[in-house]
């Protein structure tokens, strides 16, 4: 159902600005605005806590490693469960873009599996599983997996067929093929596949370990809700919320700069 | 080959290959008695599980539930996208002042809200749905956003020329610009509804849904339970997907056929 990568227009020129502090104005004024409610004591704090408050409970999380240890775990699983699936998407997506036989074969199968949202292969994967480390890089690893698939199919089958014929004619090898005329080719598409897996990777994760986990992001927050500490849930969305933004941000610097021949 | 492959039976034929080869070989793991099969429901057991809940009538009380759900928070969320993102598209002072407050909350991922939500609202039916108008909301709002700002400059000229009053302009020029942007986030808002509504349900548990049992089958170790709810859930996706297609291609139905 997710199939559709999501094109994010910024909302506002206001954030395009020409001054260097414009990025800093959303985050700023959400703080501001966040701070003046609380201060204005319509919220009891059992309901609302400033964010002065949550930026010193992150302080001393910091400052015992807990937090480091949660967004450790939580990044490990994702580097790690990530790795795992964008290598099987980008064999897959390549393998039934190049041949027919694959693409009759499987596409079927892949297409029934994409229509299932990640987060209802949640409950298999445990059983299956359990709900230990394997499981949630095993979800992760999932939820790269389709997108990237897609994406790459995409990419390789949109190119010219005439560039095929032209390796035909110089009689290149398949390495070559490969490295001077597939890679340079599909790396645009592929790379923003990537980037969309590589998002939803982290919200699949964050529900994984809201539902089982001993440790991460998740898991801190789903700990401070049941203690009712609205302090930690509230440093967890803003840290899982910074974390999602980082690697969108992150992965288009490396899609900008990947692509940037093209338009030279 | 290529010749075969180009013919519709053939290919039917091939692409059942493999889910045949994936039953055949769960079938052969759950029967053999390997320490994979206390997981593993034998396929008599998910089609007898099929037969229980349809004959029950549960699954569809879950159906309805869920797909209540889904599209109550979609109708609520996204009507509030529209409208937010057409105010905050027409009024560039209001845009000003809460696009960035917007765009700083929409970081987070909107699983991410659910500790938070259980927090302030409990985890009940109410706070499902709140969930599900988050995830409708900001496509919703960010597509509108961008179709209604970006009207070509040439349209509004024309407008001018004819002396439009502000509905007018609104309604005859601002409107249909905008509708294939707008149809973009109504179908992503869709997309982010349904997938909202199972994740809330799998994590709160709240009320009725396909989410909730799949929730109660993990707990009780009820594959085949799990499996046939996955299976309708993955046919519901594909129906939602059908129906905006094809709403999409009637509304759009005057563009030209690129977009």
């Amino acid at each position: 159902m997710a199939s559709r990568p999501l094109p994010l227009p910024a909302p506002a020129a206001a954030t395009a600005g020409r001054s260097p502090f414009a990025p800093l104005a959303a985050p700023l004024s959400l703080l501001a605005v966040w701070q003046l409610a609380c201060m204005s004591g319509l919220f009891p704090p059992q309901v609302l806590v400033p964010p002065s408050e949550v930026a010193r409970t992150l302080w001393l999380m910091a400052g015992s490693g807990e937090l480091e240890r949660h967004i450790g775990d939580s990044l490990y699983r994702l580097a790690f469960g990530f790795a795992i699936g964008a290598l099987a998407g980008l064999a897959f997506g390549a393998a039934i873009a190049l041949s027919r036989l694959a693409e009759a074969a499987f596409s079927p199968l892949f297409l029934t599996l994409w229509q299932v949202p990640v987060i209802a292969f949640i409950p298999t994967m445990v059983l299956f599983l359990g709900i230990n480390e394997p499981f949630k890089i095993a979800i992760v690893a999932v939820a790269a997996f389709f997108p990237i698939a897609l994406a790459t199919f995409d990419a390789v089958r949109g190119v010219p067929r005439a560039w095929f014929e032209v390796a035909r004619v110089y009689r290149t090898r398949l390495p070559d093929l490969v490295r001077r005329i597939l890679i340079p080719a599909t790396v645009p598409a592929v790379l923003t596949g990537l980037r969309i897996a590589l998002t939803r990777a982290w919200i699949v994760l964050v529900a994984a370990e809201l539902l089982a986990a001993d440790s991460g992001i998740g898991q801190m927050m789903e700990m401070g809700r049941q203690l009712f500490q609205l302090d930690v849930v509230l440093a967890g969305v803003v840290v899982s919320g910074l974390i999602g933004f980082l690697l969108d941000r992150g992965a288009r610097e490396i899609e900008r700069r990947a692509t940037k021949w093209r338009t030279a | 080959m290529n010749a075969l492959l180009s013919r519709r039976a053939p290919r039917l034929a091939l692409g059942l290959i493999a889910p045949a080869l994936l039953l055949a070989g769960w079938q052969w793991l759950a029967t053999s008695g390997g320490a994979s099969a206390v997981a593993l429901a034998p396929l008599g057991s998910v089609a007898a599980a099929f037969v229980e809940l349809v004959g029950n009538g549960t699954i569809f009380g879950d159906i309805v539930a869920t797909l209540t759900r889904a599209f109550t928070g979609f109708a609520i969320g996204a009507g509030l996208g529209v409208a937010t993102g057409t105010a905050t598209a027409v009024w560039p002072l209001l845009n000003r002042v809460i696009a960035p407050l917007l765009n700083a909350l929409r970081q987070v991922p909107m699983i991410g809200w659910l500790p938070l939500i259980g927090l302030w609202f409990g985890t009940g039916e109410g706070s499902e749905l709140i969930v599900v108008c988050l995830g409708a909301f900001f496509p919703a709002m960010l597509n509108t956003h961008a179709g209604i700002a970006n009207v070509e400059q040439r349209y509004l000229d024309v407008g001018e020329v004819f002396r439009f009053t502000t509905g007018q302009r609104f309604r005859r020029i601002l409107l249909p610009a905008a509708m294939p942007l707008i149809l973009t986030g109504l179908t992503q808002a869709l997309a982010f509804a349904w997938i909202g509504t199972l994740a809330s349900e799998l994590l709160m548990g709240a009320g009725g849904g396909l989410g909730v049992t799949l929730q109660t089958a993990q707990v009780q170790q009820r594959l085949d339970v799990i499996l046939v709810t996955v299976a309708i859930t993955a046919i519901l996706g594909f129906a939602i997907n059908q129906i905006i297609a094809r709403v999409r291609r009637e509304v759009l139905r005057w563009q030209p056929a690129s977009i």
